[in-house]
């Protein structure tokens, strides 16, 4: 079996984004620290579970993104992974979700994939959108925030259990290839163990660039951003943590809470 | 300029489910400044479509749109899209919505924008609003060359309510059949947790809370409160901290209780979903920017473990011995 797990490196989220001068999309300063998008951490290792139940099961991990996104690919090899691509990808403005998804659906047409794996969403922008059109894209099923997967091989199909709302669940059958976008809680992502990173270091990440012109597009863009407007008073209390503690039994004392 | 608004309705076992009455509200607040045409879509017969005013109505015949399927509902819509050429397709943003909207927007070649929290208008046109960077930051968009499919999220807009003309209603027979998809089961796993409902006072955990012993802090601090309980955010659920039946948010419960206190909270638009309704919203967390504070009447920007023995410290000095509330949890 042949999976793909599309990953994307998020900025940590304590770290402070900077808004730039024209408005239209924010960064982050040399300080930030960066790490695997934790539903895409799910993903692979979903995709690693796969490869020790079925023999002869490579998992190849893609990224897209500046030179930075090679660090969260390493860190998939050394979960387990077998082979890294990255697309290379440096940009400081809005990048469509549909362009990210041609982009990777390119790279996956010559490669025959049967099981492509994502996070549901991102952590930082929560779109939910590159999945779910790689499939489309791809002319492949696809299935968003499964929490249970179980291939078939016999069947060439797999089985799935999605989250629907307010804590219904559905289950369904997907014939391969297909693409799933995995939610938290499936499992818990393993450790790198030390012979996977002793692997990792003399794996190299296959580097790709520009493939496809992404100008010849017109897709959404942002076109203003703000600080997010306060929806309430957002009183802050301010000294020790003593004071504040004393302030906020004042607060709620006075409205009749405590 | 003159605007074609397609609307997917959102149904569940043959029923209109109330969001879409929303999207239409939102539809409408475009419909008026443009002189727009608002279709609603209805994949497969629907019960209740009457109800719908103020739009056109077209439903979709086809034994294979029993039930959702991804497959079924896409080609659904791309059926109707090519019917009535929309510039605007509006899907909700819920477990249906978000998994096949996405295809629509790349079949059709247009843009895609999820989880919009609300509209703008400017002189040259309409803009959408979300939230992104970790919920920090508002983002405005503007569409690109049209179709632009948006998912809206449940209760961003009200639901529409005002009696309009009732449109025309036509139908398509079709012949959608899923070929690589099938349901299997639907299941309703007992989620009820009847102390969260019942609950004036909610102490909810986050991620910051950092790991499965400072649990004990959460429930402590719950206990200074009467007809108290303790919740998660959707990470402390899948950290194991808290059951999921107390996990707040889109995936979730939704709560309005009278005090809900955030612990280390960051606050996504998925969190925010669930808890918006609480009368007064009080959040802690050592992050000065988290995104919760804008939705918090009291922000307190401090490390949990510093913070809440404190306040439970100040609580127990105005408790008089012996008539400690009781917490209901």
């Amino acid at each position: 079996m042949k999976i793909l797990v599309c990953i994307k490196q998020v900025p940590d989220q304590e770290s402070r984004p900077t808004v730039n001068q024209a408005k239209t999309w924010a960064g982050y300063d040399e300080n930030a620290s960066y790490w695997i998008n934790r539903y895409d951490e799910h993903a692979v290792e979903e995709a690693l579970r796969i490869r020790e139940m079925i023999p002869k099961t490579v998992v190849d991990i893609v990224s897209l993104g500046p030179e930075r996104v090679k660090s969260a690919i390493k860190r998939c090899i050394e979960m387990g992974a077998d082979r890294g691509f990255h697309l290379y990808y440096d940009h400081d403005d809005y990048l469509s979700p549909s362009i990210k998804s041609r982009l990777i659906a390119e790279f996956c047409k010559n490669q025959e994939y049967d099981l492509i794996l994502t996070g549901v969403m991102s952590e930082d922008m929560m779109s939910g959108q590159t999945g779910p059109m790689i499939a489309a894209r791809l002319g492949v099923p696809s299935a968003a925030s499964v929490i249970k997967l179980e291939i078939n091989p016999e069947k060439q199909s797999i089985q799935v259990e999605r989250e629907l709302d307010s804590g219904h669940r559905c289950s369904m059958e997907l014939l391969l290839p297909a693409l799933v976008a995995v939610q938290s809680g499936i499992n818990r992502p393993r450790y790198p163990s030390l012979s996977n990173v002793m692997r990792a270091k003399n794996t190299e990440i296959t580097e790709i660039r520009g493939t496809v012109s992404t100008s010849a597009y017109e897709y959404e863009t942002v076109e203003r951003i703000s600080e997010v407007g306060f929806n309430r008073t957002g009183i802050r209390l301010e000294g020790t943590p003593a004071e504040k503690a004393a302030a906020l039994w004042q607060l709620l004392h006075e409205k009749f809470l405590l | 300029m003159n605007h074609s608004i397609m609307i997917m309705c959102e149904q569940s076992e043959g029923r209109i489910l109330p969001v879409t009455y929303e999207l239409i509200f939102c539809a409408s607040l475009i419909a008026d400044r443009y002189d727009s045409g608002i279709t609603v879509v209805l994949p497969g017969n629907i019960a209740g479509a009457d109800s719908i005013s103020g739009a056109d109505l077209l439903v979709i015949n086809s034994p294979g749109l029993a039930e959702y399927t991804c497959e079924g509902w896409e080609k659904a819509a791309l059926l109707a899209a090519e019917q009535i050429m929309p510039d605007i397709i509006i899907i909700a943003h819920t477990s249906t919505g978000y998994d096949y909207a996405p295809r629509v927007a790349a079949l059709l070649e247009g843009g895609c924008i999820t989880s919009v929290a609300g509209i703008e208008f400017i002189p040259d046109g309409i803009r959408y609003r979300r939230s992104g960077f970790h919920g920090k930051l508002d983002l405005l968009y503007k569409a690109g060359k049209p179709p632009l499919v948006i998912t809206v999220l449940p209760g961003a807009f009200p639901a529409n309510v005002q009696q309009a003309e009732p449109g025309t209603i036509s139908y398509i027979n079709a012949a959608i059949d899923p070929v690589f998809t099938s349901n299997l089961q639907f299941m309703i796993p007992d989620q009820s947790n009847t102390e969260l409902e019942h609950a004036e006072v909610i102490i909810a955990a986050g991620k910051g809370i950092g790991k499965a012993e400072n649990l004990q802090m959460i429930r402590e601090m719950a206990s200074c409160f009467s007809r108290s309980a303790i919740a998660g955010s959707r990470v402390a659920c899948d950290n194991g901290w808290i059951e999921y039946n107390a996990q707040v948010g889109l995936t979730g419960k939704k709560v309005a209780p009278l005090l809900y206190v955030a612990c280390g909270i960051s606050g996504s638009m998925q969190h925010i979903v669930g808890m918006k309704d609480s009368k007064t919203v009080v959040s802690i967390n050592r992050d000065p920017d988290v995104a919760i504070f804008r939705h918090s009447d009291i922000c307190i920007v401090e490390e949990l473990e510093k913070f809440i023995p404190e306040f439970i410290r100040e609580a127990e000095k105005h408790t008089v011995k012996g008539k400690k509330q009781i917490p209901i949890y």
